[in-house]
């Protein structure tokens, strides 16, 4: 088991006019490899919990282990903990800093302590991680890319760590419909090509149902669903849609037919899912 | 990046009291007073007159007293400081020795009096800011300031300067923090190292964040532009400052307070 969280709470600002509790009760494991999507309305407490998997927040009670190791007991070496798992924030191309891409993405690996050659094939794996061309980019200021490279480059700057776990806050916020879908293949390529275990913060149901293998609903500080995309989609559709997060049009839509008493499979993702369980259920078949 | 949490300047506690509703204006009036007043003084009854003074309106604002004493703490070492100083350096009766260091009675006198100066300042301050928003405070500065205008000061701008500054403060605490956290998570580590180190580790904090705040004013500014803002000249406001009553008596109230132990003390 790579995470382990037992009764996890956490409140903002105790003992504070403003406090508040954003964390409830919160039990999870997550294994090695899982692919797991985390979905949530705005403020729910997702972004919240994935800062304690690395030690940058702690818990108000409860405990949290990785690897075995309990995150809250002193002299616990929390930087080999967040070499182990990489954590993307939100908007990461607010986080650049250097003048090149390379020192920029050098910069996890010269903070590990790492001889020069071993930092540039770092540098080279990384940036060809996230489809990067070596040699256009390197020289070049990161200040210079467009949103999607920039983004793109500061998720080479964490793949650099070599981490175990990646964990990404909304990969896809602010981008267009391409440099979406270009941050989603990438990441599906880095679960399914390295290995690597990967958690996918969104709020935003479309795209990233389809493509976890796992899907962890939050509701105000709490974990309410968990199960994969399928399962929630067919069992909790009502559930969802009451927590204001509703569906993914497809799956919607298949729900609309199995109330007006057609007897299809609601926990479908995609368009072709649907249009193969479509015609699987016609009386007579389309010729094409 | 326990650094972050506890800042309690420019936080305001909202709470329905006398302190709160006052006009901004008597409020800054009344601290400046208070201010004044306690540079006069030379003895320890009018500190403990003014120092009453000042806690009986800690009570009367509902704002736990909590709050109030939190500003003190990064002075804390300044008084402290001060005192030392004094204690140490006044020539005068010696009531204590230690090797070449004395402790004379004068010294101890002038140390006590001084850190006392502070402490009332600051709660006096705090609690001004703690009792009033930011924009009615802003607002206040500006109908001040506009005494001034005869000889150019542009009172509005200033105000308007302020404003945005206050705004932005918590704005850019938040981002330095989430900033931190991201650089954290990347592996740079900002709590060991000596003190070149830990200046140069702060790098990676302050390029973004200036990036950021830059990004951030050139937006502003353009949406101000759009909204058709155009600096304070026939600007008028959405709430007008009256004074009441209850303004009029507090002010007299704490400007006979602190003549008298200006001039008795």
């Amino acid at each position: 088991m790579f995470i382990h969280i037992e009764n996890m709470r956490f409140t903002y600002s105790l003992g504070m006019p403003f406090e508040t509790e954003v964390l409830k009760d919160i039990n999870l494991e997550i294994d090695k490899g899982e692919f797991v999507g985390l979905i949530g309305h705005t403020g729910c407490g997702k972004t919240t919990l994935i800062q304690h998997f690395n030690g940058l927040l702690t818990p108000t009670s409860g405990k949290i282990y990785v690897e075995g190791v309990d995150l809250n007991k002193k002299g616990v070496n929390l930087k080999l903990i967040r070499q182990k798992i990489g954590l993307v924030f939100q908007y990461p191309e607010n986080q650049l800093f250097e003048e090149t891409i390379y020192q920029e993405i050098a910069f996890g690996p010269k903070k590990l302590g790492l001889p020069e050659e071993k930092i540039e094939k770092r540098v080279r794996e990384a940036l060809k991680m996230v489809d990067l061309d070596y040699n256009f980019y390197v020289e070049r200021s990161p200040f210079s890319l467009s949103g999607g490279e920039m983004r793109r480059v500061a998720l080479a700057s964490i793949l650099s760590i070599r981490p175990k776990m990646l964990i990404l806050d909304e990969p896809t916020a602010n981008l267009d419909p391409q440099g979406r879908d270009n941050i989603l293949s990438e990441i599906k390529k880095i679960h399914y090509n390295f290995g690597m275990t990967v958690v996918l913060v969104s709020h935003n149901m479309e795209k990233v149902a389809e493509t976890v293998k796992r899907l962890l609903v939050m509701y105000r500080g709490e974990i309410i669903m968990d199960g994969t995309p399928q399962e929630i989609f067919e069992r909790h559709a009502n559930d969802l849609i009451k927590v204001g997060l509703g569906l993914p049009q497809v799956t919607e839509c298949m729900h609309k037919l199995k109330a007006k008493g057609k007897d299809v499979y609601t926990g479908v993702l995609t368009v072709d899912d649907a249009e193969r369980e479509v015609l699987k259920k016609m009386k007579k078949p389309l010729k094409r | 990046m326990k650094i972050l949490r506890n800042i309690s300047f420019g936080q305001y506690i909202p709470r329905d009291s006398l302190i709160h509703n006052l006009d901004p204006r008597i409020k800054i009036l009344s601290c400046l007073a208070i201010i004044v007043s306690l540079f006069l003084i030379t003895k320890f009854s009018g500190y403990l007159i003014l120092g009453n003074f000042v806690l009986i309106s800690i009570i009367i604002s509902k704002v736990h007293p909590k709050f109030v004493f939190r500003g003190l703490r990064p002075i804390l070492f300044i008084i402290l400081f001060t005192l030392i100083i004094h204690l140490f350096m006044t020539e005068g009766k010696v009531i204590y020795q230690l090797g070449f260091l004395k402790i004379t009675q004068e010294g101890l006198i002038k140390g006590l009096l001084i850190s006392f100066r502070l402490f009332i300042l600051i709660l006096a301050t705090s609690l001004l800011t703690l009792a009033t928003s930011p924009i009615s405070l802003t607002d206040g500065i500006e109908r001040l300031l506009a005494i001034f205008k005869f000889i150019g000061v542009p009172a509005h701008e200033i105000a308007m300067m302020m404003t945005i500054a206050l705004r932005f403060i918590p704005t850019l605490l938040e981002e330095t923090e989430k900033i931190m956290k991201a650089q954290i998570s990347r592996g740079a580590d900002f709590e060991s190292g000596n003190i070149f180190n830990r200046a140069k580790n702060l790098i990676p904090i302050l390029i973004p964040l200036f990036v950021n705040a830059f990004r951030r004013a050139d937006e502003l500014a353009i949406a101000m532009e759009a909204k058709c803002y155009r600096g304070g000249e026939g600007r008028t406001h959405y709430r007008e400052l009256k004074i009441k009553k209850a303004d009029i008596l507090t002010f007299t109230f704490t400007v006979i307070v602190t003549v008298m132990v200006s001039i008795m003390f």
